[in-house]
């Protein structure tokens, strides 16, 4: 059993065509500049380490961050974690693309020992952890089982605009479950988030995801 | 093949006892009371069993034997079994309990059954089974003291003293019962050998299962999908969740009752929370024919019935019929001038055969409804017999279902006996009669949207 970093976990899932943010782990304070002037400004530096899942929790995640702070921000967010979670490893940090503003979603897999895997798809935040208006399928799931697990979500008016929002691509968001869906097989997935995907008006991308592997 | 422990030709009932409070002198009695083929009682101690000769080892009995019911202590099981086996019997009932339900020590034991079962090519329900029932041949190996009426509902329950109480209880329900099977441990045959079975079964039209987990998930599914003829399950152990340490959301998310539910559907698998549910469907599936759509109309004697039966359509996901002004302007014909003509309709106390019977049948006859809710709710002014008959006469009449709702207890015994007799599904509460439908519509849109096309029909479909 493997815990893959955000950065390993979205290799994997652009690999079955998922949109994901740009990004790359930076080892040093320079390396960390040059990636983010790469990327673009600003960016979110994560901390990357297969023993912290959730980055945030432990204040391992730093978002728009300026050309000016990266270098700081690099040295901060290292000596913080290596106080806060001594135990763990830590890789570098994790320079990436911010995401613009949009529909976050959740769409996961959890291997289940009678039934293989299901997929979960909910609206992201506080819609999953507190409403847990989420629905669920077992894999493998076609594009017409993907857009009904989006539609019979409670949540759903949101995704299609309401009150002056814009709609969600929710064909872009069916692509994902599908792609998941797929995946789930293939790639021996215990355990996987994707959380948020944000879904614009055309298209998504994948903002944070983690898994775990056997 | 299971057909030798349902429908076997000769049993052999080993421990079978002259003492009737235990479990192998009990069965005997059962079994002997109703199968019509040869039973053999099996007891070292005894030379006569209940005015039958018994024999100390099925090897010893001198005719065939397709089938053995064994309750005997766990320890001599295994001896009893390779018995079986030589002897050249099919079909095993292991009633006998101290398998895998209580330990390590059972469990082994409990593959030691399963490799002599396997060993001689036979089938075996259980162990620790309370027994099955087939209605068609009398077949009550059971511990239960009276067998449950014929009819097209088979029940699989993984309890055997809940399913067992169940199935005495539908005698009192008037529900009609084909098989009752208990799955005890599951150690041979499953879930997924069980729908099978009773799919190719052409005396069950309805499924019906109590179920505390499913063994081979995958394969239960693909099974379930082929499978044309209805099945409810209720299962258990909702309040159950991932208890470990969370790693996503989705893993705590994910509890195996939302796995379950998520199967059941997409295998199209009605799955209901209460026994109450799981039995009014299944009345109604084994009474009545399949609406095309969702749209019911409501028929009452009185306006608060009725808008009770329109709020748990609206609940259940039933649209409430839209009538044709044809429709309106003959149902005014029929009701008092004062009544209300449209969905939902209420004659204002008006109950006769004439209103009844014209009513309905002008329902039924519009476009646009896909099914009738008749309810009568008893007066003191009021008779219960008269609507009671038009009811039955307008079903046998239509291809679209009629469910009914006769309300009020006291008084209207007359009214729900005709119904009961005339197999039309009939609940004391709208929400019940409304439930029961929906259950009827779901089915359908399982058959057009997830059951897979093209294999076999079941057999039953509906009571017409």
């Amino acid at each position: 059993m493997t815990v893959l970093t955000e950065n390993d976990t979205k290799k994997l899932l652009a690999g079955y065509g998922i949109p994901v943010t740009k990004g790359s782990i930076a080892a040093t304070a320079d390396e960390a500049l040059a990636i983010a002037l790469n990327i673009g400004f600003p960016v979110a530096m994560k901390i990357s380490s297969p023993d912290i899942p959730h980055k945030s929790d432990v204040g391992g995640v730093v978002l728009n961050v300026g050309k000016e702070d990266v270098r700081t921000k690099y040295n901060e967010l290292v000596s913080r974690i290596t106080k806060t979670v001594p135990q763990a490893r830590i890789e570098g940090v994790l320079v990436q693309q911010m995401a613009q503003p949009g529909h976050e979603v959740i769409i996961g897999l959890k291997k289940d020992a009678q039934f293989g895997h299901a997929l979960m798809f909910g609206l992201g935040g506080i819609f999953v952890e507190v409403y847990k208006d989420v629905s669920f399928r077992i894999a493998p799931i076609d594009r017409n089982e993907a857009v009904g697990m989006i539609s019979e979500i409670k949540g759903y008016p949101i995704l299609k605009g309401i009150r002056g929002k814009k709609a969600a691509d929710i064909n872009a968001i069916a692509d994902v479950l599908v792609s998941v869906s797929e995946m789930a097989g293939k790639e021996n997935i215990i355990e996987l988030d994707i959380n948020p995907l944000v879904a614009f008006e055309n298209g998504v991308i994948a903002v944070d995801a983690r898994a775990m592997v056997e | 093949m299971l057909s030798s422990i349902f429908e076997p030709g000769s049993i052999a009932v080993v421990g079978a006892s002259n003492n009737e409070t235990k479990w192998g002198g009990r069965i005997f009695k059962n079994v002997l009371s109703g199968f019509k083929g040869n039973v053999y009682p099996v007891n070292p101690k005894e030379k006569i069993v209940q005015g039958v000769t018994a024999y100390s080892s099925v090897l010893e009995i001198p005719g065939d034997v397709e089938m053995a019911v064994i309750a005997i202590p766990s320890g001599l099981v295994l001896d009893a079994v390779d018995e079986c086996g030589r002897k050249g019997v099919k079909g095993l009932v292991v009633v006998s309990a101290g398998f895998s339900e209580t330990g390590k020590e059972g469990a082994a034991l409990e593959k030691k059954l399963v490799a002599a079962v396997r060993k001689y090519g036979m089938r075996m329900i259980g162990p620790n089974t309370l027994g099955i029932v087939n209605e068609n041949i009398g077949l009550n190996a059971t511990v239960i003291g009276r067998l449950p009426n014929t009819g097209t509902i088979s029940f699989i329950t993984q309890s055997g003293t809940l399913g067992l109480a169940i199935a005495d209880w539908t005698i009192d329900m008037g529900i009609g019962l084909c098989k009752v099977i208990s799955t005890g441990n599951k150690a041979d045959t499953d879930d997924v050998d069980l729908i099978e079975y009773l799919d190719n079964d052409p005396s069950t039209g309805v499924i019906a299962m109590y179920s505390e987990g499913i063994n081979r998930g995958k394969e239960f599914m693909e099974a379930a999908r082929c499978i044309k003829k209805p099945i409810i399950a209720i299962k258990t152990g909702r309040s159950a969740k991932g208890a470990k340490a969370v790693f996503s959301h989705t893993g705590s998310m994910a509890g195996s009752d939302e796995i379950y539910s998520a199967a059941f559907r997409q295998a199209g698998i009605l799955r209901v929370d209460t026994i109450d549910e799981i039995f009014d469907a299944a009345l109604a599936f084994s009474c009545q024919p399949l609406p095309n759509g969702n749209r019911a109309a409501i028929l009452s004697n009185g306006g608060g019935a009725s808008i009770v039966a329109t709020d748990e359509c609206e609940k259940q996901g039933l649209d409430i019929a839209e009538l044709s002004g044809k429709t309106k302007e003959k149902i005014k014909s029929i009701i008092p001038a004062f009544a209300s003509a449209s969905n939902p309709i209420d004659t204002a106390g008006a109950s006769s055969y004439d209103v009844y019977s014209g009513v309905i049948d002008t329902l039924l006859s519009d476009k646009n409804v896909d099914a009738v809710i008749a309810i009568y709710v008893h007066t003191v002014m009021s008779d219960a017999v008269p609507p009671a008959e038009a009811v039955m006469d307008m079903t046998h009449k239509s291809a679209k279902p009629i469910i009914s709702c006769w309300m009020g207890g006291a008084g209207t015994e007359k009214g729900t006996e005709i119904l009961k007799k005339g197999c039309m599904p009939n609940y004391s509460v709208p929400e019940r009669a409304v439930k029961a439908l929906a259950a009827l519509v779901k089915h359908r849109e399982f058959l057009d949207t997830v059951k897979i096309k093209g294999t076999k029909t079941g057999g039953l479909e509906g009571g017409k």
